[in-house]
Formats: C-alpha cells, structure tokens, sequence
C-alpha cells in the first residue's frame, strides 16, 4: 500500500523527465509515452479505491523525517475523498494527453509539464501534513505557469502573472497558518509536528481557530474560487491551452475545496462554525453573479470559466452549510464539475483547433457540418447544467436538498442558478449549432475524429453513470462526509 | 620561546587559512616579477592555494576538537562555530566562483595576476574577519576584504560604469569603514576594551541596565558598518550600482564573499556579545528589517537590468537574514542556514549572467536574456531553479530557509516582521518570475548569441542548482549543522 501512495507521486515525475531526457527527433513518442505512464497512475488510482482505504477518512499511512531537529515530519495518506479525486486526476490528464492536438503533443516541454502538474497534484492529494500540503500547493504553480506561459493565447503575459501572483497571495495566508499552526503544536508536542493525526488532537482556543481558519480558508478560496477573489480565474482560462484549461478546472480548482475539506474544516471547526454564514453569502452571490455574467459572455472559453464560478459556488454552499447530505453532496460535485467542465473545455478546444476562434459570434448552424460534435456538446451541456439521469443532477440536487435545513433562503435563492445554467448554456449552443450557417468558414469544419471521440467518451460514459448509479460514487465518500458532518455537529452541542 | 608561545597561545593553524591564502599571493607575485610564467601555471597555482585553503580549514576542525572554542595570539583570533562555519563558506564561494574570476582574470589584458592577487587577498582578508575575535582584528581583515574588492570593481579600466562602480563602492566603502572604526572607538572609551567577549562579560558586569549611552552608540556604529557590508537598507544604496558596474565574473565573488563574512561576524556579535541586551537593538534591527525588505521590493519592482535586480533583491534577502540573526539564538541558525542556501543561489545566478554577457561586461539588461531558452536550454533550466530558489518557491532551499526563519520569528512573536516579509514575498514572485518568463517563454526575433559553456561550468551550475534542489527537499543535514553552531550560546 505503501509503495502505491508513494509511486502516485514518483511515476509522473519519472515520466516526465523521461520525456525531458527523449531527444526531439523522435517526438512522435512523447504522447504514447504520457499517455502509458497516466494510464499506469490511474490503474493505481482503482486499486486504491478497492482498497480498504478507498471508503475511508484520512489514514495516515507513512511518515518520513524531514528536518529531525525541528520534529517536522513527511506524512502521506489517503482517504475516499482522496481517491476519487486522484482517480479523476488522472483520468482528466489521460484524457487531456489523447485529445490535445499535435502541435502541443509534439512538444516534450508541454507534456513534461502536463505531468509535472500531475505529480504536484497527486501530492496535494496524498499528504497527510500542512507542510507537504502547502508544497505541493504551491509547487503546482511551476508547470502552470509553463503551460500557461508558452503555450497560451495573446494575453497571456498578464493572465499568467495575474494567476501566479493570486494564487501566492493566497498561499502566504496558508504559510502564515502553517507556521502559527507549528508554533502552537510546538508548544504542546515539543516538536514542530503538523501531520492530520497530531491536529486532530491538538487544543486550539477560540481566537486561535478562528484566526487559523480564516488563514488558511482564504488561501484555499482564492483557489477555489469564492466570488470576490474569482477574477482570475476567466483570464487564467481564456489564456490557458486546452489541456491546461481541463487540468485549471477540472483539478486545480477542486485542490481549494479539498483544503477547506481537509485542513480548515477539521481542525479549526469553531472558526468554521463562526465563518460559515459569510461564506454561505459569498457562495451564493458567486452562484447567481457566476450564472448571470456567464450568460452575457461572447467568449466560449469565458462562458465556461464564469460557469465554473457558478458551480464551485454550489460547492462552497454544500460545505458551508455543514450537513451530512450537503458535505457529501459537495464532494460529488467537485467530481462531477471536474468531469462535466473537463469535457466543455476539451470540445471548447476542439473548436479552437479547427476555426481559431472562440466567439460565439462566428458561429452558427454548425451542426449540418459537426452533428456528432454537436450532439456530445449538447450532452455534455445538459451535464453541466444538471438534468436529471446525469451526473450534474446528482450533486446539485444532494447539495440544495442539503443546504436547506440550514439557509433556506439563501438555498432558495441558489436553486435559480439552475435555471439560469440552462439559459447560458442552451443559449449558447443555439446561437453556436442552431440555424442556417451564417460564415462561410463553417462550411468545411471536418467533424471529431476517431481520437477525439476516443478522449471524449470516458468522460460522457461516467456523466451518465453518475446520473444513473450515483449511489456508487456516493459509497465511497460517505465515511468521510460523515465524519466531517460529526465534527461540525458535535462542536455544535457542546457549546 | 616555548614558553612565550604558550602564554600568547601562538597557532598558526587558527589562521592557517589566511596564511595559505597569503602564501598563494605571494607565489603569484613571485612568478609576476622574477621570471615569466606561463597562464595556465598561474591557474594551477592560485587552485592550489586554493586547495590548501581548504585542507587547511580541515585541519583547523581538528584543533577545534582538540581544544573547543578558544582564543588564540592573546586573544585576537578566535576558533569557534562561527568561524569554523564562516571558513567554510567562503572556502566553498572560493571553489564554486572560481571558474568565474579566473576567466574575467584572464580576459584583462596584461592584469591578470594582479586580478588573481586581488580576489585571493580580499578572501584572506575575510578569513580573518570571520576569524577576529578583538575588533580592531575586525576592521583589519575587513578592510583588507574591502580594499580588495573596491580595486576589482574598477578593473575594467576601459568602462565607465567600472570606474563608476569601483568610486562609489570605494567612498561609500570608507564611509563605512570610519563608521565602523568609530564605534570601536567608543566602545573602548566607554569600556576600555575591544573584544567580542570582552564586551559581553564587561556588559554582564555593569548589568544590563547601567550600559553607557557611548557603548550603545558604538556597538550600533558596528553594526552600521557590517550592515554596510551586507547592503541592508538604509545603507544599501552602492549597491545596484556596484553589481551593474563591476566586471560580471567578479559580481558573483563579491557579493557572495561579502554578505557571507559579514553575517558570520554579525551572528557572532549577537549570539555573543549583544546575549544580554540583545533587546535592547530591537527596534533598531526592526527598523532596518523592515526598510531594507520594503525598499528592496519597491525598487526591484521596475528594473530593467537584472544585475540591479538581483542587487535589490539582495537588499531585500539581508533583511530575511538580519531578521533571524537579532532575535534570539535560533534565529541565528535559521538565518545561517539562509545565508548559505542564497549564497549558493546568488553565485549561482551571477555564473549564468558572466556566461551569456561575457566575463568583463558591465550592465545586463533583463531583455538580453530573450532567447535564451532556445540557444541553450541547461542554462534556462539552471537559471529558473537559482530564480525560483531566491524567489522561494517550495520544493527549493529557499522554501525552507524561509519556513525555518519564519517560524523562529513567529515564535519570538514578530509578527509585525513576519507579515512584512510574505508581503514581500508575493511582491517578489512578481520581479522574480519576470526574468524567467523572459528567457524561458518569451518568443522573440534578436536571438541571443551562441553561448559557449565548458564543461567545468556546467559542472558547477549543475552541482549549485542541485544542491538548491537537494536542500529543498532533504534539508535535515544543513539544518542539523547550522543547530550545532548555536547549540553552545543558548
């Protein structure tokens, strides 16, 4: 077991710079090379979740001395949460490696970094301690900033900045949190100790938590992003290629909402329970203002970016509100929202390849030219914006139903975000695929072909198995919501 | 004679490294004006010293395991942690510039041994500081560090920015060097003496409380003049003007030599001599910390040649040290293990700017990287690492130098300190990455020019980004040596 957690981390890296070592001349390589290595992580990622530790909340398995003097220790483990979020992890880069075209999957500079992003990922997912959490949160930045930098649209100099400098202003509140965090355990463990199962423990007074909370919650909001820290997260990407925008949304923006999961929640739940409120309005906010300023977009790209404000809204109001049905409603929706916008950016970018252009504008009537594209963009809307029998439903349904014990206004107010999805996203694919062909250049767009399609499907295949068998996915994080709902419950009684 | 000897604790292997440092020059010299020597014996023969230098360093573990910490040549040359450590710093920038000062050495015409004899004298010199344990050693082996370093700043007679360079650094220099000698002027009215220990007991003997205003006064003026040294601000103005100017091989050397030695004495003044009112110096080192993080980040932010930017973001690196160095003893070991990770970065990245630019050049504009990626992609790779490294991105030394020092300061409770250096540490990921971008991303069409690179440079970029890596990730050997030179002095 151990080997599998710790070779989650090193076989990414390994391939990655196995690609960097290839020489150019034989470039044809790169691809089935990344390609081997993610199927290899995700057939790691599946027997993790048949494991006993796929339905579980987060078992330490492994520690490691990192600086004696100071006590500070390595800590990975794994959780259900954990799993389903790696295994999505590495579907989405398996995924996103089959479907870029060959301009990028030539460059060993793209897919070194694809999978860099992965190994920083899988360890966000995999540690066990503030300090390899923080680490590998920030170590995402590096390939990002690559995949943003070089092979990003014309803007892509301020976007790039714009997303790094946010992300490290973020991170310098969860530093901040990280070394009060220590200084505290310091004081009652002499040592420097900071995995999960040491905080756990530890006593944090009440303007300790809160303060804590506050720290590392706005670290983690401004990655997820939470309404007023959300304007990023459009640039970021409209400028990002394809594959980089399906990791962006897909993966990045759910490591957020995994750290308030896993870090702000558990820990510091007096904080929580102080803060909750505010960040149920701010959720809420993001959901209608995400929908509404999504709809008036010319951009596709951006139509999805504020649609993915819209809907990690809905997660942040699952976790807020606290309740079993709401938390695990949340986290099926981190893994829906990572398949359904995953799937839009991919055929967002399978359009770009073909026309260079995301403007809604230029197109029309695509569908007499692309009708199998225009049936899996349909699908995948659907997905998105939450019809019943497919995955977005399911979460959707689970977090409103939720929340409502606990704002019922404000979940009322929530539920309009569905019915404004439905209009951005319907409307857009009527002015995209609806009608006569309106520019001449449509005329000849060829439609998906067989790798497209291939990189396509697993993704439609699981929106409808989620729709269909949500219970499945549902088994595997009920411990842990459980467990976070008891946290939240029980400092409830006691005070 | 034996006799004498005792009684003065005479050891020449306390300074044995100065000695063969001295020696060196003096073969050099030797080979300059009797007979004519070729080049390249001359490189043998100042790596040899070199060489010796180190062996020597060696030996003088060995007389501390024998004797402890102990002052030699009646209590002028002391062998501690401190020095110990110190020696080793600047025997490891010796060996790692190396490759750089000897090839700006050769590319002067007609002054490369004076160049060579310069570069070794001013690391003698620096020896011997980190070694003084009497003040006025103190500002004997600094000034012999400075001079040299002045001279080498101007050696590119034919550029103006050298002369330019050279002046400044000289007059701001004395400057300093009159602060310094100043305060242990006072120091020695107030108090009649002039050692680091002395100072401690002599303070400890009147108690904290009954100190002299004159010794204060002294004591901040020696610190001034070190914090010159270091280019902490309010003092720090030569020195974007020193690193733009001066010949690019030397840049390296001379930053690096400089802030090492002069943090080692400045650790060593505060574990030692300030223990007991080392409160007193609170808001003064506040102040200082704060001046020098903020005007860094301010004047960094729009530069437009690198060496500048590098020069500030020094300016704002001396702040991070200083912040560890006077709070408290942990704080020193957290600091020095700062200290030694951006050395290794600050060498680092001068080596990739005299590689591109040239040994001699002057000013080096952040555009001039342009390109750089394509024309040669281990020195992009190489660069980005000493960039992050400084930047202090996790999975680098300058990660956890920065979560150690941190979490000393937190601990001492400076929390106003602390939330000025992560502001400055987001503003850095601005000035910092731009570089980066610039030779790693940025397409353009005025492609640099070929880049020659020999493989002992590469060796050695290869062997300084590794170990920027390796102490990022496995940092527990440097931490566990940087808490053993602290240990005694709780």
């Amino acid at each position: 077991m151990n080997a599998i957690i710790i070779s989650l981390l090193f076989v990414p890296l390994i391939c990655s710079f196995l690609i960097f070592i290839i020489p150019n001349s034989r470039k044809e390589i790169f691809r089935p090379i990344g390609i081997i290595f993610s199927l290899i992580t995700l057939t790691q990622c599946f027997y993790l979740l048949f494991s006993d530790f796929g339905k579980t909340k987060f078992v330490i398995l492994s520690n490691y001395q990192w600086i004696q003097s100071y006590g500070l220790e390595i800590s990975l483990g794994i959780s259900g949460m954990s799993t389903l979020l790696l295994l999505l992890t590495s579907l989405l880069v398996f995924v996103s490696l089959l479907s870029i075209g060959s301009e990028h999957a030539e460059s060993k500079g793209f897919i070194g970094s694809l999978l860099a992003l992965h190994f920083a990922v899988n360890g966000v997912f995999i540690s066990g301690d503030l300090i390899s959490l923080f680490i590998f949160f920030e170590a995402l930045l590096i390939p990002m900033y690559f995949l943003m930098g070089i092979w990003g649209g014309e803007n892509r100099r301020y976007a790039t900045i714009k997303f790094i400098l946010y992300t490290v202003f973020g991170s310098v509140f969860i530093f901040i949190g990280t070394v009060y965090t220590a200084v505290i355990s310091y004081g009652t463990n002499r040592a420097l100790a900071l995995d999960f199962d040491t905080l756990a423990n530890l006593e944090f007074s009440s303007s300790q938590s809160r303060t804590l909370f506050l720290l590392f919650t706005f670290g983690f909001l401004i990655k997820v992003p939470l309404f007023p820290l959300h304007t990023w997260l459009p640039d970021a990407h409209v400028e990002a290629p394809t594959a980089g925008s399906i990791l962006l949304a897909g993966v990045l923006l759910k490591v957020g909402a995994y750290g308030i999961l896993r870090v702000s929640i558990p820990f510091f739940t007096e904080g929580f329970i102080t803060y909750k409120n505010l960040i149920a309005v701010l959720s809420v906010i993001g959901i209608i203002y995400g929908a509404i300023v999504a709809i008036a977009q010319i951009d596709i790209k951006k139509l999805i970016a504020y649609s993915s404000v819209s809907h990690m809204g809905y997660v942040m109001l699952g976790i807020s509100a606290g309740g079993y049905l709401s938390i695990e409603g949340a986290i099926i929706q981190m893994i829906n929202h990572g398949i359904t916008s995953g799937a839009l950016f991919m055929l967002v970018g399978f359009l770009y390849e073909r026309r260079h252009t995301r403007n809604i504008s230029s197109f029309g009537g695509i569908k007499i030219t692309m009708p199998k594209y225009a049936a899996i963009f349909l699908f995948t809307s659907f997905a998105s914006i939450g019809l019943p029998g497919l995955n977005g439903f399911v979460g959707e349904f689970m977090i409103l139903m939720g929340s409502y014990d606990h704002y019922k206004v404000l979940t009322s107010i929530a539920a309009f975000g569905v019915v404004l999805a439905a209009i951005y996203m319907l409307w857009a694919y009527q002015r995209i695929f609806t009608g006569p062909i309106s520019n001449d250049k449509n005329e000849n767009l060829k439609d998906l072909n067989i790798r497209e399609t291939l990189s396509i499907a697993p993704l439609m295949l699981l929106m409808l198995f989620i729709g269909i068998y949500p219970s499945f996915i549902e088994s595997f994080v009920i411990q842990e919501a459980g467990f976070l709902s008891e946290t939240i419950a029980l400092f409830k009684d006691v005070n | 004679m034996n006799g004498i000897s005792e009684i003065l604790s005479f050891s020449f292997l306390a300074i044995g490294p100065t000695l063969a440092l001295v020696f060196t020059t003096l073969v050099l010299l030797f080979c300059t004006i009797t007979i004519s020597t070729p080049v390249y014996i001359k490189k043998y023969i100042s790596f040899f010293g070199i060489l010796i230098t180190l062996f020597t360093i060696f030996l003088k573990f060995g007389l501390f395991a024998r004797e402890g910490v102990n002052s030699y040549f009646s209590e002028k040359i002391l062998v501690d942690e401190f020095s110990l450590v110190g020696n080793v710093l600047i025997g490891l920038i010796l060996l790692l510039t190396f490759n750089s000062f000897w090839k700006t050495s050769e590319e002067i015409d007609n002054k490369t041994t004076e160049a060579l004899i310069l570069v070794l004298m001013s690391a003698s010199g620096f020896l011997l500081m980190v070694d003084a344990e009497n003040f006025i050693m103190l500002f004997i082996g600094l000034e012999i560090g400075s001079i040299s370093l002045y001279a080498l700043a101007g050696l590119n007679r034919g550029d103006q920015l050298s002369n330019e360079a050279s002046l400044k650094y000289f007059l701001l220099g004395s400057l300093a060097s009159c602060i310094f000698i100043y305060g242990v002027a006072l120091i020695y009215v107030s108090l009649s003496i002039s050692g680091v220990y002395e100072t401690s007991i002599a303070i400890n003997f009147i108690g904290p409380n009954n100190i002299p205003l004159t010794t204060l006064i002294g004591l901040i003026m020696i610190i001034v003049g070190l914090l010159f040294k270091v280019a902490a601000a309010p003092f720090q103005a030569w020195a974007p003007d020193v690193y733009q100017g001066s010949p690019t091989g030397y840049v390296g050397y001379m930053a690096a030599v400089a802030k090492a030695s002069s943090f080692i004495v400045l650790a060593r003044l505060s574990a030692i001599s300030l223990r007991f009112i080392i409160d007193k110096f609170d808001l003064f080192f506040t102040a200082v910390v704060i001046l020098s993080v903020l005007a860094g980040a301010l004047f960094a932010t729009n530069q437009t040649d690198i060496k500048r930017l590098i020069a500030y973001s020094g300016v704002i690196q001396s702040g991070f040290i200083l912040s560890g160095i006077s709070f408290g003893v942990y704080g020193i070991s957290a600091s020095i293990f700062y200290l030694i990770t951006y050395i290794i970065q600050l060498i680092g990245v001068f080596t990739v700017f005299s590689i591109i630019s040239g040994q001699l050049s002057s000013d080096f504009k952040i555009s001039n990287l342009s390109g750089l990626f394509k024309e040669n992609k281990f020195l992009t790779i190489a660069f980005s690492v000493f960039m992050l490294g400084i930047a202090g991105l996790p999975l680098t030394s300058g990660f956890v130098s920065k979560f150690i020092l941190i979490t000393n300061l937190w601990s001492y409770e400076k929390y106003l300190i602390v939330t000025v250096l992560m502001l400055t540490t987001v503003a850095g990921f601005y000035f910092y990455l731009r570089p980066i971008w610039v030779a790693a991303i940025e397409k353009s069409d005025n492609a640099i020019e070929k880049i020659k690179i020999s493989i002992s440079d590469k060796v050695l970029l290869g062997f300084m980004a590794a170990l920027t890596i390796y102490f990022g990730l496995l940092p527990n050997t440097l931490v566990n040596i940087t808490r053993w030179m602290v240990e005694n002095y709780l």
